[in-house]
């Protein structure tokens, strides 16, 4: 059942604008994110595609070192290019700094410079806008706010930080909006007369800010006031950026494309992803199985070989045991394909003998999940 | 549960931690040897397993189903439980608006939002003392806890949440409370890590560079399992000869390859002075119950011998 679909059918990466790779972590979507961007571009097209944390290979890979945060062109020596299209083909790549992007948003959108530099030395910015989870996902969608609205880019191809949840990224804007929103703002940055008009809900969040200060000793109500304060001029612009970003994410020319591997709790997860974007309305254009076992020989080859008896034993022993992690698999992927949702569609993308090194094996990967 | 222990009846490792937090890259294996592990020990002592992992894989993989206000029994000596940061937060939040009407409106609605965004790393660390509580209890009844742990990044983070509180709030209850968090993580005898890898290349890297941040932050690490060994079958020169059986021969090779990864795998980790210990590759259509028990008595083993 599963062969068939992918024989059939692939990505047509030339009818989108946006493919956004989505998956828990170490399943391969920073490679998998290449693959498309380099097939894309040797077919002619425009490419970008931001990465968030990729393998040392995959930035060599990719002609980047670790702190290329601004898209640079990648050289595509070894790939293929379709020669009608050369003229157009070109890829760039970035890595996602999620710290730096925040700090630039900031620097571009702060009413004044006391206002840049309250928000930048302020605690809570400075703990926010390090590793801390939700910030990484909110600054990849600004960043690819601003690298979709470039006319001069056919494609942006977008890997996303590894989440536990499928909303984790898609749903970033809307945390960070929560946070910055209006109301926040007036609720953490009033003086307490004026608390009367907030519902109980949002003087309890007050209560336990201060009842954490007390026990602590931390302030951190007031920094959270001046943090809140901080952005009080440029909420605007986030919700703004925050409703396009949505818009794109829904647009039709947008591909969202979950990717996972085949380990029975891997697709345990796919699936439980599956479900959490189809609640919230998102479609799902194909779910990517990365790594997944290529078909297997006869076994009746090994026994018309001519060979010593004891090495054909192996040999059959050996095929009987890769036999078993194929039915393991195909099990697994048999579940996928049940909670597959309609118009999307499962492809697989077998398991490379080393590491993907180069362009030519990124070609080779995202070739196999393309239309031919 | 039923199963046959092989292994030889001797006492446990007189010095393995209370604790023991499993982790490791995505896809290592990280909760079938956190369940493994915790059933293995349960022969010898009442475990506790829990599961920090969200989606419950190594609860499931002992056919468990705990939820987050109640341990799930699996056996007679071993339980498990479910902890996440998110719950943790509930109940703090819970401990401090006590009206549950409002508390429970306020986790509903978007405040709980702000206030999490607000307190960077406060779930993480009411994660910690969370453990360290049950770690307590655990000393108190002479119990193992086994910890699934998430992957490796967002463990180190989380180990690394209560020397960071240390710093940010210079003196008053919270310095000694990360204080204390802090000295149970640097405890040899109360806690240690874990790491599970997998013979490839990108894995045992990140368990290297990760067994030399535990070593900076000093905390313990017993050792790594390397997970998904295969067994070796071919002889050197063996698949010489087999020219005419094209991919045989390359399913052959996929074999030796394997095989010669996890040696290489093997020697990396103990040159970077990790004790290793090599869990097999299960060629197995099915992974559940019978399977985590195979694992389970190469872990008792391993457990005795060390």
């Amino acid at each position: 059942m599963v062969d068939g679909i992918v024989k059939r059918r692939g990505i047509d990466l030339n009818s989108y604008r946006l493919v956004v790779c989505l998956g828990p972590g170490g399943v391969g979507k920073t490679t998998v994110s290449a693959a498309l961007a380099v097939t894309s571009a040797s077919g002619g097209r425009a490419v970008d595609v931001m990465t968030v944390d990729p393998a040392p290979r995959l930035l060599d890979a990719l002609g980047l070192d670790a702190d290329a945060s601004e898209p640079r062109t990648v050289a595509l020596d070894g790939v293929r290019i379709r020669s009608a299209a050369a003229k157009r083909a070109r890829l760039r790549a970035l890595k996602l700094d999620p710290k730096q992007t925040f700090d630039t948003i900031v620097g571009r959108y702060a009413p004044s410079a006391a206002a840049r530099e309250a928000i930048l030395s302020n605690r809570i910015y400075r703990n926010l806008s390090g590793a801390l989870a939700g910030v990484g996902d909110y600054m990849a969608m600004e960043k690819l706010l601003e690298l979709a609205s470039d006319s001069a880019t056919d494609m942006v191809v977008l890997d996303t930080p590894p989440a536990a949840e499928a909303l984790d990224f898609l749903d970033a804007p809307r945390r960070l909006l929560e946070l910055l929103s209006s109301r926040a703002v007036t609720l953490l940055g009033a003086p307490a007369g004026l608390l009367r008009q907030f519902r109980l809900v949002d003087l309890a969040a007050r209560a336990v800010l201060s009842a954490f200060d007390r026990v602590t000793g931390l302030n951190l109500l007031r920094d959270v006031q001046g943090f809140v304060r901080g952005f009080e001029g440029m909420y605007e612009g986030f919700a703004e950026r925050a409703k396009r970003a949505d818009a794109l994410l829904r647009a039709p020319d947008t591909a969202i494309v979950l990717v996972t591997t085949p380990e029975t709790a891997r697709i345990a997860q796919a699936r439980e992803f599956l479900d959490a974007l189809g609640k919230a309305g998102l479609s799902v254009s194909a779910v990517v199985v990365n790594r997944a076992m290529p078909p297997l020989p006869d076994a009746r080859e090994i026994t018309a070989a001519k060979i010593p008896p004891a090495l054909k034993q192996k040999l059959k022993r050996n095929l009987a045991d890769y036999a078993a992690l194929k039915e393991r698999e195909t099990r697994s992927l048999d579940a996928l394909s049940e909670a597959l949702p309609s118009g999307a569609q499962l492809l697989l993308s077998p398991e490379l003998d080393h590491e993907p090194k180069t362009l030519a094996d990124l070609a080779s990967i995202g070739t196999s999940l393309r239309i031919a | 549960m039923s199963r046959t222990s092989t292994s030889p009846r001797r006492t446990a490792q007189p010095n393995l931690p209370r604790v023991l937090f499993v982790t490791g890259k995505g896809g290592s294996g990280k909760s079938t040897v956190a369940a493994a592990l915790a059933l293995a020990l349960s022969d010898k002592k009442r475990t506790t397993l829990a599961d920090l992992d969200g989606h419950l894989a190594a609860a499931n993989l002992l056919g468990s189903m705990p939820n987050d206000e109640e341990p799930a029994r699996v056996s007679e000596k071993l339980e498990v439980i479910a902890l996440s940061q998110r719950t943790e937060l509930t109940s703090f939040i819970r401990r401090i608006v006590p009206i549950a009407a409002i508390s429970n409106r306020m986790l509903r609605s978007r405040t709980f939002g702000y206030v999490t965004a607000a307190l960077p790393g406060l779930e993480a660390f009411l994660l910690i003392e969370r453990l360290r509580m049950i770690a307590g209890d655990a000393a108190l009844h002479d119990r193992f806890l086994v910890v699934d742990a998430p992957a490796t990044g967002t463990a180190l983070e989380l180990l690394a949440v209560a020397g960071g509180l240390q710093g940010l709030a210079p003196a008053g209850t919270l310095n000694r409370l990360a204080g204390e968090a802090q000295a149970f993580l640097l405890d040899p005898d109360r806690f240690a890590v874990l790491l599970t890898v997998t013979p490839e290349e990108l894995a045992l890297r990140e368990a290297i560079e990760t067994a030399a941040k535990l070593r900076d932050g000093r905390i313990r690490i017993v050792g790594a399992i390397l997970n998904r060994v295969p067994e070796a079958l071919f002889e050197k020169d063996e698949l010489d000869s087999l020219d005419a059986l094209g991919t045989h021969r390359s399913l052959a090779q996929k074999r030796v390859a394997e095989r010669a990864a996890a040696s290489t795998a093997r020697a990396l980790l103990e040159r970077a002075g990790m004790t290793t210990l090599e869990l097999p590759m299960l060629y197995r259509a099915a992974f559940d119950e019978g399977e985590i028990s195979m694992l389970a008595n190469k872990l008792s083993g391993w457990l005795m011998a060390s």
